[in-house]
């Protein structure tokens, strides 16, 4: 129920005490389907859920509420609602957007100001973001626009990797549709037997025309690896560096690094064995490192 | 024989064609064989004069290959 206000001399009913215990262990649901400009203070100390497939808003003006002043704000519907600061100035470290099954308690610290305490939390400013996966098949898997201006630097993750006995993993870079197959990618590749604790292979180009992450011993069996790759879509030079990858038959650990020399911006990635026409199968997933 | 195939993945529709490679990337095709096939010799001569260095000189020094081990463990 609403707040109530008594009176000197009023006589209190039992069933007024009842109706405020209520309140305090099942608070009063209102809902609302539409957008909702509260005018009165008839929804302080209880629940507001609103429940609309659409967008929706909550406007919140001053003079309407005093400090102390608060409400909770329910999302059920499908379309998101929006806290907006009518003439109440709203602060918040979550977000003034309330998605379906999200909410948040209201809080007034004047009549001029409030406080969402969003329980969807403050938005992550940091860390990876997931961009595409999926899987590598035939003689090459092209991914195009997964590099772009937002972020700088990449993460990629390849699972489950097979190629035939003899091949190569092997990348090139790629913008707009098409491989670059300029003589610019320079790398290194060390292949070290991890029984016999020697090295086993060393690739390396200083004008190659693609990226090698193995050095191609008698890899049958599903392998995974993982590389950075640095300023693809900048126009920078792009680089990436791979290390304690395990090639599957023979247990070699192989550490790669390499550089892109030229300042092209990249859009597009293409993974394929290097001793065509043989195959290349795994899965791939490219994520984005946050630049802040 | 079947044309090489190459699988395009557009990361921001999700659209994924696997079509015949064009001439241009079957001419790249076969570039990649033959620098493929120079890197496996070049990698398979190292291989072996790495061997055989290594066999010459234990003969000189008259150690079999476990002996070196032993006194290089």
């Amino acid at each position: 129920m609403a707040k109530q206000t008594f009176t000197s001399g009023q006589v209190l009913t039992a069933a007024q005490v009842n109706a405020l215990q209520s309140n305090d262990f099942n608070q009063t649901v209102t809902t609302k389907t539409a957008s909702y400009t509260p005018t009165t203070t008839t929804d302080i100390g209880t629940r507001v859920i609103m429940n609309s497939a659409s967008a929706t808003t909550i406007t919140i003006n001053t003079s309407i509420y005093s400090a102390g002043d608060t409400f909770f704000i329910g999302n059920i519907g499908a379309g998101v609602c929006t806290l907006t600061a009518g003439t109440c100035t709203i602060t918040t470290a979550g977000s003034l957007a309330i998605p379906q099954n999200g909410g948040g308690t209201l809080y007034f610290t004047s009549a001029s100001a409030a406080i969402f305490y969003s329980s969807a939390g403050p938005t992550a400013s940091s860390g990876l973001t997931f961009i595409t996966g999926g899987s590598l098949s035939g003689t090459a898997t092209s991914i195009d626009n997964c590099f772009s201006a937002t972020y700088l630097n990449y993460k990629i993750v390849l699972n489950d990797l097979i190629v035939s006995v003899g091949s190569r993993v092997a990348f090139r870079m790629r913008v707009s549709g098409s491989d670059n197959t300029t003589s610019n990618y320079t790398f290194g590749v060390f292949g070290i037997d991890t029984a016999g604790s020697t090295v086993v292979a060393i690739l390396a180009a200083a004008n190659g025309t693609s990226f090698r992450l193995t050095t191609g011993t008698d890899i049958g069996s599903g392998m995974s690896t993982s590389f950075d790759l640095q300023n693809p879509f900048a126009s920078k030079p792009t680089s990436f560096g791979v290390a304690n990858l395990m090639q599957g038959e023979t247990a070699t650990a192989c550490v790669a690094n390499g550089v892109f020399k030229a300042t092209t911006s990249f859009d597009g990635i293409t993974f394929f064995p290097f001793t065509s026409p043989e195959t290349l199968t795994g899965t791939y997933k490219i994520y984005g490192y946050a630049n802040s | 024989m079947s044309n090489p195939q190459i699988k395009i993945i557009d990361a921001l529709t999700g659209e994924s064609i696997t079509r015949d490679m064009t001439s241009s990337e079957l001419a790249q095709l076969q570039a990649d064989k033959l620098e493929a096939d120079k890197e496996a010799e070049a990698l398979a001569k190292d291989q072996a004069d790495k061997e055989a260095t290594r066999a010459a000189v234990l003969t000189r020094l008259g150690l079999t290959s476990d002996e070196l081990l032993a006194l290089l463990s």
